[in-house]
């Protein structure tokens, strides 16, 4: 996962290693002594002979600043590693054993963060004499609890993961676990934070330099040269800037090394916003607006523009809706089903991104819309519900503040009606209780009843379209069930359409009038439910379909295996994306990508559809558990 | 379904492991506790393949970690060749660890992210020396190319390929049972179907026994030879896969088996079968723990705990009062 670090990363580098050359080479280097006096005259401004002036005895700034540099580096690297050096161990110990361990360092950690640091430096420094070495033990032994808090949260996160259980099992000896699989991880985060610590120790010495309280004259210090140069600053103000603007672009590397470290670590931002910044793709033959669809997706095409390439994660999916009907649009990972909704909701990431073909709700265009009005139509007349309904919902804020939300800003309720609407729409979800529930918080609350405040909150406007992106699948089974009845219950009493994305044949066979099976970013089988499930054409949906176990199959059954994995959407070959494995693939399907066509209402892509029923399929979904 | 009771059990010396009244508690805070497995047994004939379901809560990762003493759990016994785990300490259990060995669901997490792929499965064979397989033969053997897995590390995999690498790492020491906690629950369809095709063969191959935790009917009864149904700490049923899912006896199961979508069984709506929550593992309701959601409940269900029993003849146990014959 090689991650970008940017130019400001590379500088910051630079000058960090620059500093250091100059601070380990100052012997070596064609500059006068530190400590020579008039090399120069005295107060002289920068010129070529001294590039940062002279100071009131005529020494060369330049030559003080690198030396100086000695002591401010190796007070930062040599505090830096004390504090790991000692922080580290009790930190992974506190953090691996746990329990009592744990219990006492961290107790004693917390009291000496609560000491006032900087003062303690003062008095210690102050009585024990202001040398390198003491500056630098003081300033080692007070970063000590502050690595210990990162080193144990690091060791925590990491020997709660299941590889470490799985070292465990093996019989791995817990010194050989700490040595290679938490270290390691520990080692990033580590280094990140080493690299801010420095910054910060630079900053420390410097103040007490400043104070007067660090290395003693005649050896240079930064902050030593600013509090010397303090009494020339009418006359000659370099003599100050100078060592100031070196400290400060140090700092500043140092810190920003230790972000870009750390963003390594970091989880990535989704960055999802209603965004209209990207490229359209040039349009393709644009179907008319077809009369009484509720809803009209037409070659809609997301292109991801990668270093890798470009990632076709939907090319080319058209389909209509209409009230009263669910379609369920299916696939494995990577098949685009959920870049597919994003797309038709226009919650896109900004950056990179083009996209093409048009999504028509009631003939209006949503892809002409600007975001704000796309900001309209997503709470009023399209409702989402997603997979989880802990990211849908703020968990600082109440149930009730969340649900009557959308109702005072789309609908201008008052404060009171909003409340009273809001209860009632938790009753209609079948949340037992609601008035009280909407005093409580998300975290209050099951799986299964956040997942039915989502859908009221989606509800709430009265959309037209409910789109629900795997709305079960963190759920239960008996859960899954309720919460599927209801979203159906709610499509027949609001007369609503239903979009259904789903990774389970098994919830889609049941629930859906349609379906859309999708494979590489394409749709490669549309029909009604029944008939593509009963009767599928493409050889992809039929294997599918003999993958999934079946609970009237008997036990040790052997299911279908597709052998081999979905295409890299980046570089999907030519010809039909089901080739490589597809058991019926012949040359054309290599040569020419197959469109959709088909019979009636039953669309498929593919050259050689199979025309078998499947072996022991029920007959169609006509049950429906109604 | 408070099943508790050992009349399941078959004789000590038929089987490989036994595992006999399990308690697994832990603390919740404010002096409170969890009660995620109360009074659990089963045993494992050598070669057999029992499946445990449930739902999210039921307890059954968490006895799945107990068997392998991780954390050790508050009572009972687990017994594996008549040798009982539960009494060894330190060196003697890691000694008997690698005989036991297990698969995760998250096939990410599982896999340390800083180390190749065949570092992680050269792991076991590193700390115990001899007696382990040849590490490029049990790569291969789970479908994957030692050369490949020389140089790549975990995330240049995916999910389905870091499932195998998982595999292997468990069966490289040769173990004699493998616990595999939910292992295709986070894998897409066609993936699942491989990796179970492939645990299929490397149990006919290494002669393995499987306990095989999953919260999907469907996917269990594929792989078991049995199935044991647990609900909130407690074991509701015990039966040979068929039996169990053709004739489901204790009314959890039927109400689980009719939740599944498109099951093509002639039950009636699941939510004629179960209502509302589960309750929460803290604060167990008295006597059966499924009353409270039971369309079946009576009195004596809150006053009496119901006994593990056979039914129907033969191998099929319920812990239930008013048991579907």
């Amino acid at each position: 996962m090689r991650r970008r670090f940017g130019a400001g990363f590379w500088i910051a580098t630079a000058w960090i290693s620059l500093v250091v050359a100059a601070a380990a080479l100052a012997d070596l280097l064609p500059i006068p002594g530190y400590d020579e006096t008039l090399v120069g005259p005295p107060r002289s401004g920068p010129s070529a002979e001294h590039p940062f002036g002279t100071d009131g005895l005529g020494r060369d700034v330049f030559s003080r600043v690198v030396h100086g540099a000695r002591v401010s580096l190796g007070v930062g690297i040599g505090a830096v590693v004390l504090g790991l050096g000692l922080g580290a161990p009790l930190g992974v110990l506190a953090g691996y054993r746990k329990g009592f361990a744990d219990a006492v360092i961290m107790a004693v950690n917390d009291i000496a963060l609560a000491f006032p640091s900087l003062v303690f430096a003062l008095a210690v420094v102050a009585f024990a004499g202001a040398s390198l070495r003491n500056v630098l033990i003081v300033l080692g032994v007070l970063g000590i609890p502050a690595w210990v808090r990162l080193i144990r949260g690091a060791t925590l996160s990491f020997a709660e993961r299941e590889f470490v259980l799985a070292a465990r099992v093996l019989g791995v000896r817990d010194r050989r676990i700490l040595w290679r699989d938490i270290m390691p991880n520990v080692a990033v985060p580590a280094a990140s934070y080493a690299f801010i610590g420095m910054a910060v120790v630079i900053v420390a010495e410097g103040s007490l330099a400043f104070l007067g309280l660090s290395v003693q004259a005649p050896t240079p210090t930064w902050g030593g040269l600013i509090n010397e140069g303090r009494t020339l600053m009418e006359t000659a103000p370099h003599v100050v800037l100078a060592p100031s603007i070196v400290m400060f672009l140090t700092v500043l590397s140092f810190n920003l090394v230790g972000d870009r470290l750390r963003a390594l670590t970091d989880v990535r931002q989704s960055g999802l916003e209603p965004a209209r910044q990207s490229a359209p793709l040039p349009a393709g033959p644009g179907a008319e607006p077809v009369t009484g669809a509720l809803l009209q997706v037409d070659d809609l095409r997301t292109h991801i523009h990668t270093p890798r390439g470009t990632v076709k994660a939907v090319d080319g999916v058209s389909f209509t809706l209409e009230r009263g009907r669910t379609l369920a649009i299916v696939g494995e990972s990577g098949s685009g089903k959920s870049m597919l909704i994003r797309t038709i909701l226009g919650l896109l990431p900004a950056a990179d991104v083009s996209r093409g073909g048009h999504v028509r709700l009631e003939g209006d265009d949503l892809t002409r819309f600007t975001p704000e009005e796309m900001r309209q139509v997503l709470g009023r007349r399209l409702g989402t519900v997603f997979q989880d309904p802990m990211t849908a919902l703020n968990p600082v804020r109440t149930i009730g503040t969340q649900v009557t939300e959308p109702l005072r800003v789309h609908l201008g309720m008052s404060r009171k009606r909003a409340r009273e609407e809001a209860a009632r729409l938790l009753a209609s979800v079948g949340i037992p209780d609601p008035a009280r529930t909407l005093g409580r918080y998300p975290h209050q609350l099951s799986g299964g009843m956040r997942q039915r405040v989502t859908i009221a909150m989606a509800l709430s406007c009265g959309p037209d379209v409910l789109f629900a992106d795997e709305p079960t699948t963190a759920l239960d089974v008996t859960i899954q069930d309720q919460v599927l009845r209801l979203i159906h219950r709610l499509r027949e009493e609001r007369d609503m359409a239903v979009v259904l994305v789903s990774h389970d044949l098994s919830v889609v066979r049941q629930w859906a009038d349609e379906v859309i099976v999708m494979y590489a970013g394409k749709v490669v089988e549309h029909g009604p439910a029944e008939q593509v499930f009963a009767r599928p054409r493409m050889p992809y949906t039929e294997a599918l379909l003999q993958a999934a176990p079946r609970l009237t199959d008997p036990s040790h059954h052997r299911l279908r295996v597709i052998p081999g994995r979905p295409p890299d959407l980046a570089d999907v070959p030519p010809g039909c994306p089901f080739r490589p494995r597809c058991a019926y693939a012949q040359d054309r399907c290599g040569a020419e990508a197959p469109p959709l066509t088909g019979d009636h209402d039953h669309l498929y892509a593919c050259w050689h559809p199979t025309g078998s029923a499947v072996a022991g399929a029920p007959e169609g979904a006509e049950s429906h558990g109604r | 379904m408070a099943g508790s009771g050992t009349a399941h059990l078959r004789p000590r010396d038929e089987v490989l492991l036994q595992v006999e009244n399990l308690y697994v508690e832990f603390p919740a805070g404010r002096g409170r506790t969890v009660r995620a497995v109360s009074g659990v047994s089963f045993d494992l004939a050598k070669g057999e393949t029992l499946g445990i379901v449930g739902e999210s809560g039921c307890g059954k990762s968490s006895t799945a970690r107990a068997l392998i003493q991780l954390p050790r759990p508050r009572a009972g016994s687990v017994r594996l060749d008549g040798l009982d785990l539960t009494s060894l300490r330190g060196e003697a259990l890691r000694r008997v660890r690698r005989r036991l060995q297990m698969i995760f669901q998250d096939p990410i997490s599982s896999l340390n992210p800083r180390r190749r792929v065949r570092e992680i499965v050269e792991e076991g064979p590193k700390v115990w020396g001899r007696g382990a397989l040849d590490v490029d033969e049990v790569l291969e053997a789970v479908g994957l190319d030692p050369a490949t897995a020389a140089v790549r590390r975990p995330h240049e995999f995916s999910g389905g390929q870091c499932q195998r690498v998982s595999i292997a790492r468990a069966l490289v020491l040769e173990p004699e049972v493998v616990i595999c906690d939910e292992p295709v629950s986070a894998l897409d369809v066609s993936v699942q179907a491989q990796i179970l095709a492939l645990l299929e063969d490397l149990k006919e191959r290494y002669r393995l026994t499987l306990v095989f935790i999953a919260h999907d009917l469907a996917v269990v009864k594929n792989v078991s030879d049995r199935i044991l149904v647990m609900y909130l700490g407690k074991t509701c049923e015990l039966a040979p896969s068929e039996d169990l899912i053709a004739r489901p006896a204790h009314p959890y199961t039927k109400a689980l088996l009719a939740a599944i979508p498109g099951s093509g069984l002639d039950l009636p709506p699941a939510d004629r079968l179960i209502s509302g929550e589960p309750p929460s593992p803290v604060d167990p309701p008295s006597g059966c723990r499924f009353r409270t959601r039971c369309p079946r409940a009576a009195e004596r269900c809150a006053r009496e705990e119901p006994e593990i029993r056979p039914v129907n003849g033969g191998d099929h146990y319920v812990a239930c009062h008013f048991p579907d014959l």
